[in-house]
């Protein structure tokens, strides 16, 4: 379990300061793959960094499996990092290593025999799927081949958290399912705690269990990742969320009504079927479907005739539709 | 022909290559020896390095550039008594020797740091995220990284001390600069000095190209096709 207490890091460049996080706290549960969204500048970067102490906050606490990072020595630091793997968006290789060295690099820090880490870095190649690349360097590698070597060295040491600073953010969106999938593998077969931090909603769609959003150095919103993208409270989230919703539902007279349809809901007609039982006519002003942990998973804004609000909303009460009336 | 020239022969002018040759790659070396771990020392102490020490790093980097900036020609005159007190003469090849060190350690020191400054933050980054202490990541991360970077250095940092020797034949030691300024200028022998000069323009030219040789074929990030032009033509650049 990675447990933040009250994070606060303040940057002091020469005259200006920046407040890059103002009392974070958040808990990341063993097993999951937590998700933290935000745009640009927003802090993630910042707060991944405060996981291991890359960065060390001006107030708050660390803990990792209730240790607290925050209180320890260098000596003990060092070691408890190699419990917690982390991968960056530039991927962050040794240009004059190969992929297997880059592999062992880690294991000789972290003091192990030349033999027994060649076979682990060979596992590890295996494992991400390039054991033909071994022995090429990483100017001889695509982008999604590097990130892949820079996971399997970030899993070495066979930690039990992996940090993931916009890993996919540099990589075609394909290159990126499929770096998305090895996590997903890697979280469920290993068992390996994900903290993924991104700009992209496609990325906590495909493979966070929780999320949570931050704005401007605090944390706006939290929760299941499925919860959280039904309805979005926060301006940000919403914003980060369902951004042509918002801006369809500007505007215009009338009544409107934001619908989300989850699991089987998303699969039935049901908009034909509210025009059939009701006998009113609503106007679709959004429509989108997604797959969110397989489940289909919808939004849509309606907008309503003046008298068949009602009707409507008994309706949809009737067929397990969630919605809400401000958008 | 003048009277020095054949005088030297054959054997005269290639002792003085041997000499110039001895000199500046003893020099250069023990240059390295202390400039190398002061590079180190300054890369890793520097407000944006590995472990800051702002205050350390400014004495260090002050005494460094003092040495610097002070002209070769003066820094012998004034070397010349340190060096009977350290060398014990203040002439002949081990004064030398030492007035060289004394010359280029410094310059070493600044070649291996921007050389040390170039390796990517990121990387770096990545080895303190596996625990790496510092140790280590100058071991395995800085110095592995920078090594295309610190013999394209190493190879400008030679070329400077050969110059240096030349110029210091004047005062101490021998080599071809001695050859042409104590002995070819006073008799006006002017083929004595030219060939001197083609001999060191000879030797600047091999070890160039043998030290840029050396760093394309250590640079892994040269091995593919579309890097391998801007990143030769940057080592190129730099020569
Ligand atoms: N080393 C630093 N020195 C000064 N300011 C910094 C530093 N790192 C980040 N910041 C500032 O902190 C804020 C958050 O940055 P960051 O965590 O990188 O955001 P994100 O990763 O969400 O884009 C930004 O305003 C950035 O300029
Ligand atoms: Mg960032």
């Amino acid at each position: 379990m990675i447990e933040l207490k009250h994070i606060t890091k303040e940057y002091s460049s020469g005259e200006g300061r920046t407040l890059a996080l103002d009392d974070v706290s958040l808990t990341v549960r063993d097993g999951e793959i937590f998700g933290i969204i935000g745009l640009s500048g927003a802090g993630k970067s910042t707060l991944v960094r405060c996981i291991n102490l890359l960065e060390r906050p001006t107030h708050g606490q660390v803990f990792i499996d209730g240790e607290e990072l925050t209180a320890i020595g260098r000596k003990r630091l060092l070691l408890l990092r190699r419990n917690i793997g982390m991968i960056f968006q530039s991927f962050n290789l040794l240009e004059q290593r190969t992929a297997e060295g880059n592999i062992r690099f880690p294991l000789e820090i972290a003091g192990v025999k030349r033999r027994a880490a060649e076979a682990r870095a060979r596992e590890l190649l295996e494992l991400v799927g390039l054991s033909e690349k071994a022995e090429s360097y990483p100017s001889q590698l695509s982008g999604g081949q590097k990130q892949r070597v820079a996971i399997a060295r970030a899993l070495a040491t066979g930690p039990k958290y992996l940090l993931c600073d916009e890993a996919t953010s540099a990589l075609d969106p394909a290159t990126t399912d499929s770096i998305l999938q090895l996590l997903r593998r890697i979280n469920r077969e290993l068992g390996v705690t994900i903290v993924v931090i991104t700009h992209e909603m496609r990325v906590v769609e495909r493979v966070c269990d929780r999320v949570a959003v931050l704005d401007s150095s605090k944390i706006a919103e939290e929760g299941e990742v499925s919860e959280v993208f039904s309805f979005p409270q926060s301006e940000i989230a919403k914003q980060l969320i369902i951004p042509e919703l918002i801006r369809s539902a500007e505007g215009g007279g009338g009544k409107k009504l934001r619908l989300v349809f989850r699991g089987e809901s998303a699969d039935r007609p049901i908009i034909s079927k509210l025009a059939i039982e009701c006998g009113v006519a609503v106007d679709i002003l959004y429509a989108d479907t997604k797959r969110i942990d397989g489940k289909a998973f919808g939004h849509m804004v309606i907008s309503l005739p003046e008298d068949g609000e009602e009707k409507v909303k008994k309706f949809l009460e009737g067929q397990k539709v969630s919605f809400k009336e401000e958008i | 022909m003048s009277r020095l020239f054949v005088q030297l022969g054959a054997e005269g002018f290639l002792l003085g290559v041997l000499e110039t040759l001895y000199m500046t790659v003893i020099s250069t070396a023990v240059a390295y020896l202390i400039g190398l771990p002061v590079g180190v020392l300054l890369c890793i102490t520097d407000k944006d390095g590995l472990r800051p020490m702002p205050w350390l790093n400014r004495v260090v980097g002050f005494f460094v550039n003092i040495l610097r900036s002070i002209p070769f020609i003066i820094l012998i005159v004034a070397l010349i008594p340190v060096a009977r007190a350290v060398v014990g003469t203040s002439i002949g090849n081990g004064a030398m020797i030492f007035m060289l060190t004394v010359a280029a350690a410094p310059y070493v020191a600044r070649m291996v740091e921007s050389s040390l400054k170039e390796v990517d933050r990121g990387v770096v980054e990545a080895a303190r995220s596996m625990g790496a202490g510092t140790f280590a990541i100058i071991r395995k991360v800085y110095l592995p990284e920078a090594k295309p970077s610190l013999i394209v250095g190493a190879v400008i940092s030679t070329v400077t001390v050969l110059g240096y020797s030349a110029m210091a034949g004047t005062i101490a030691g021998g080599g071809l600069g001695a050859i042409a300024v104590t002995q070819a200028r006073p008799s006006g022998a002017e083929d004595v000095i030219w060939l001197c000069v083609v001999l060191i323009v000879i030797i600047v030219q091999v070890i160039q190209e043998l030290g840029t040789l050396l760093a394309r074929k250590t640079d892994r990030r040269l091995r593919s096709g579309p890097k391998r032009a801007s990143g030769s033509k940057k080592i190129q650049n730099k020569i």
